[in-house]
């Protein structure tokens, strides 16, 4: 019996039993376990208006920053307003729930959900091969993100995010900004790693890292949040904000802690350790009025 | 009629053989591995063993606690150190210029402190066991020791002594369907498999010179630990590669809790930029 090229050829039926093949070694292998209470060791820096310190931040996304007025989070529609969720992670009290998500008719895992204490953000990670919407589809404070595993870490892309921000301080970030998060556990610690580009308003990527300790007995309470319609301490319909040039209280930052003006509105360059040079030569104003400077004296 | 005969049982035939290449290839590969597990009996050294290659030149970027490690913070500044109350007094009493004066500026690029000071660093191996970093910052080096186990009768230093292992991976027991043990056709339990593999290296500091945890004189005690992990990868949306470091520091003495610290660091292509600096006590690097 001769056998022909066209008898081995490439058939469905082939690529059949390959898969059988590849079956043994897949089955072999399995992820870490990340799901569980977690509890934030995570500090919140940029809280001050005017810090934009060691964010790349371009000259469009300084000007749309400087335009940021501290009442803006007391507008009755921003009372109940969660944090995105590449911040909230981050800020404010963000206990941390991951459970697996599974489909609801097959029982099969298609990924992880996150639960965020404040405000009660969830995210849901797809690793079960789905594609992203369409670029016209609803964006979300959350997003939509897809991941994968590489070795122990989960490794996911968001995108269909709202426009908001990189600080409670009103540094923005742009609808178009793709975020790659990492989540790895090191034992009972838990990591996070987010990458945010933004071509709107970051001129390099902007990488932040969060841990959290594995706390079994945690129990995230829940965050009722009631939408006051008349508003707060502000007029319902009032929108406050400054106009370029006139924000009289973005040198504050700056002047408290000493540093140069140009430091503290970041900036790509301000990340690297040559700037620290380029800082001595940089004008600084007087400190002797300001509270923090009394203070360490 | 003859000819579809032939060619039934000619697939039937080649679906067969196919079918017993299946069955056989597990065990073709498990004693192939039981080959290769007696051929490796020699264990790998760790540094042939490294999961990842954190070797290299790399640049920090400074995108957190910014204020805290570009400029030198104010005196008592300890905004987000977990600092007790003698913790605090000690702070108190931080006078750089003495530090400089009594031959003590490194306190401040000591193992619990010197990955958060901008700079660049060096990685490569030693040796087959040993894995070095030197910081251009302070012109410190640290040396990650796989196996071996601090001298207790040396004197401490400041980047004390470091431990180092491969870690993440989990080995567990088989289990059927049923969460019973598996045996094979003899009876035998059959071997545990590894659930994951070790991708990221766990560091562990202890005789260390007491120092500071930020340049503002926090300090930290001759009983604190350091508990690091460095992990690398490449993020595909801008090609970078990327160094993290996670820094848990323990210190019963000063601190209410442990302190958790990240720094980040870019991969580069060569020494470019290598800026070697002496400790200085009153300076960011």
């Amino acid at each position: 019996m001769r056998l022909t090229n066209a008898t081995w050829k490439v058939t469905p039926r082939w690529l059949f039993l390959l898969f059988f093949l590849m079956l043994p070694g897949r089955l072999a292998w399995a992820q870490a376990d990340i799901t569980g209470e977690w509890s934030p060791r995570v500090y919140n820096d940029g809280m001050d208006v005017g810090d934009y310190t060691g964010i790349p931040i371009n000259e469009a996304g300084r000007l749309r920053a400087e335009s940021w007025h501290p009442d803006l989070p007391d507008l009755p529609e921003n009372l109940c307003r969660p944090h995105p969720i590449d911040i909230g992670l981050r800020v404010s009290v963000s206990q941390l729930y991951i459970s697996r998500e599974l489909d609801s008719e097959t029982r099969q895992q298609i990924g992880y959900r996150l639960h965020v204490a404040w405000q009660e953000p969830e995210q849901v990670i797809y690793t079960d091969g789905r594609p992203h919407p369409s670029a016209n589809a609803a964006h979300k404070w959350s997003g939509f993100s897809t991941g994968h595993w590489e070795g122990n870490t989960l490794v996911y892309t968001t995108d269909h995010l709202k426009e908001a921000y990189l600080t409670r301080t009103g540094v923005p970030r742009s609808a178009n900004a793709t975020v790659t998060t990492r989540i790895k556990r090191y034992g009972n610690y838990l990591n996070v790693t987010f990458i945010i580009n933004d071509p709107a308003y970051l001129t390099e990527p902007y990488i932040r890292e969060y841990s959290w300790v594995y706390t079994p007995d945690q129990v995230i309470a829940p965050f009722p949040c009631e939408i006051i319609p008349e508003g707060t301490i502000l007029a319902a319909g009032r929108v406050p904000s400054y106009l370029p040039g006139k924000n009289d209280i973005l040198t504050d930052f700056a002047t408290e802690y000493g540093l140069p003006l140009d430091a503290a509105l970041g900036g790509a360059e301000t990340t690297y350790p040559e700037y620290i040079k380029k800082m001595k030569t940089m004008k600084i104003a007087p400190r002797t009025t300001t509270e923090h400077y009394k203070r360490s004296q | 009629m003859g000819r579809n005969r032939r060619s039934i049982l000619l697939r039937a035939g080649r679906t067969f053989l196919c079918a017993a290449v299946l069955l056989l290839l597990p065990g073709a590969r498990l004693a192939a591995q039981g080959q290769r597990n007696a051929q490796q009996a020699v264990p790998k050294t760790p540094r042939a063993a490294s999961p990842k290659d954190l070797t290299g030149y790399w640049v920090s970027i400074v995108t957190e606690l910014w204020r805290y490690r570009m400029v030198v913070p104010d005196k008592n500044d300890f905004q987000y150190v977990p600092l007790n109350s003698e913790g605090r007094k000690v702070a108190s009493t931080w006078d750089p210029a003495k530090d400089q004066a009594d031959g003590v500026a490194c306190k401040a690029y000591a193992a619990p402190a010197i990955m958060q000071v901008p700079g660049r660093l060096h990685i490569y191996w030693q040796d087959d066991s040993t894995l070095r970093i030197d910081t251009d910052s302070g012109n410190q080096s640290r040396l990650f020791h796989f196996g071996g186990s601090s001298p207790q009768s040396e004197a401490p230093t400041w980047q004390g002594y470091s431990a180092a292992s491969w870690e993440g991976d989990e080995v567990v027991d088989t289990r059927d369907g049923q969460g019973g043990p598996v045996l094979d056709s003899t009876g035998k339990l059959v071997p545990r498999r590894v659930l994951k593999q070790a991708d990221y290296l766990k560091v562990a500091t202890s005789h260390m010179r007491p120092g500071y945890l930020q340049r503002n004189g926090i300090p930290y005690s001759a009983n604190a630990t350091l508990e690091e992990f460095y992990d690398t990868f490449t993020d595909s949306y801008s090609g970078n590669t990327w160094l993290t470091v996670t820094t848990v520091v323990h210190d019963p003495q000063f601190l209410v809790e442990p302190l958790f610290a990240h720094a980040h660091f870019k991969k580069i292509p060569d020494a470019s930029g290598w800026d070697p600096t002496p400790c200085r006590a009153d300076q960011p690097r």
